[in-house]
């Protein structure tokens, strides 16, 4: 039974895949590595992985980072933010639920290319929480 | 889920099936994806045949009807047939299943619905028809799998249906 922190052992070569790929997630140019991070964080709320959410793959201010769980109503975080904030939390809940709207709302701050990052993003950071989740320590409901 | 696309392909067809849609917009992943899909499936422990039912169970559990009707030719050659594809479905505990085909069912099914609460009944069952190396491919290959579903209805252009196709892998 693996551990989460076992798996880079468990299976070495495809944890090494897995990370060149989240690697590269960080180098596209499309979406702001904060704005993927502000995402990755409310994923780890949603699910209530406190493993998750204690790591830090961008540094945020702590003001933005404790303000993440009421971010529609926090004047903290832009228009832009906003929309993909907005769209990860539908994709976490079911993403057949994903309208137009949360689409071109995206969109019209980062072009096509910026939904495709955000989209193939949040499908590699709600892997991963899921898995930790999985083999961690469980959510910390 | 929308018939309309969300985003547009690259213009330059490549010939890849992954390049040519709208992953393709994004460049700078797209070889490391490539390469991750094909370690999914060519470089684990577990036969292409039971990857193929964590993707077609993970296909379901999202409803992504592409993602439904791919069969990937190196499963089939595996021993992957129709017959077996359809006791994936809801009543797959009483199929004719293996013992670890329906575990890799359950384990797709605990990853959308309690991942950080698994039974200790069933971390058992899995620990004793799985190594570690096997549970860990598996479950880094059900999280590849649900990011492509999910990326591929969050992105729209879905059609109600399709036929069943035999595809090969992509290259990467």
């Amino acid at each position: 039974m693996p551990q989460a922190h076992e798996f880079n052992q468990s299976v070495p070569a495809l944890a090494a895949a897995r990370d060149a790929l989240r690697a590269s997630l960080r180098q596209q140019p499309h979406l702001p590595g904060a704005v993927l991070e502000l995402c990755r964080l409310r994923l780890a709320q949603l699910h209530h992985s406190a493993a998750d959410l204690a790591t830090t793959e961008y540094a945020l201010p702590e003001s933005r980072r404790g303000a993440l769980g009421h971010w529609d109503s926090s004047s903290l975080f832009g228009a832009a933010e906003r929309a993909c904030l907005a769209f990860a939390e539908v994709y976490a809940m079911d993403a057949a639920a994903l309208t137009d709207e949360h689409a071109d709302a995206v969109k019209s701050h980062y072009g096509d290319a910026g939904l495709v990052a955000l989209i193939e993003a949040l499908g590699i950071f709600d892997g991963a929480i899921r898995v930790n989740l999985l083999w961690g320590e469980g959510d910390d409901r | 889920m929308t018939g309309k696309p969300r985003a547009h392909n690259p213009a330059a067809p490549s010939g890849n099936m992954i390049a040519d849609s709208a992953l393709g917009l994004v460049p700078e992943t797209l070889a490391s994806y490539l390469h991750y899909n094909r370690m999914i499936w060519e470089e684990g422990p577990l036969s292409p045949a039971e990857v193929e039912v964590a993707r077609l169970r993970n296909a379901r559990r999202v409803n992504c009807v592409f993602c439904k009707s791919v069969r990937y030719d190196i499963a089939i050659e595996a021993g992957l047939t129709e017959e077996r594809v359809a006791m994936i479905g809801e009543g797959y505990r009483d199929s004719g299943l293996s013992a670890r085909e329906k575990l890799i069912v359950a384990l797709v099914d605990q990853y959308y619905d309690a991942p950080g609460s698994m039974s200790e009944s069933l971390r058992a069952e899995l620990d004793a028809e799985f190594s570690a190396e096997e549970l860990a491919h598996l479950s880094l290959a059900i999280a590849h799998f649900s990011g492509f579903s999910r990326c591929a209805v969050a992105l729209g252009g879905m059609p109600e249906e399709l036929p069943v196709m035999a595809i090969s892998l992509p290259d990467g």
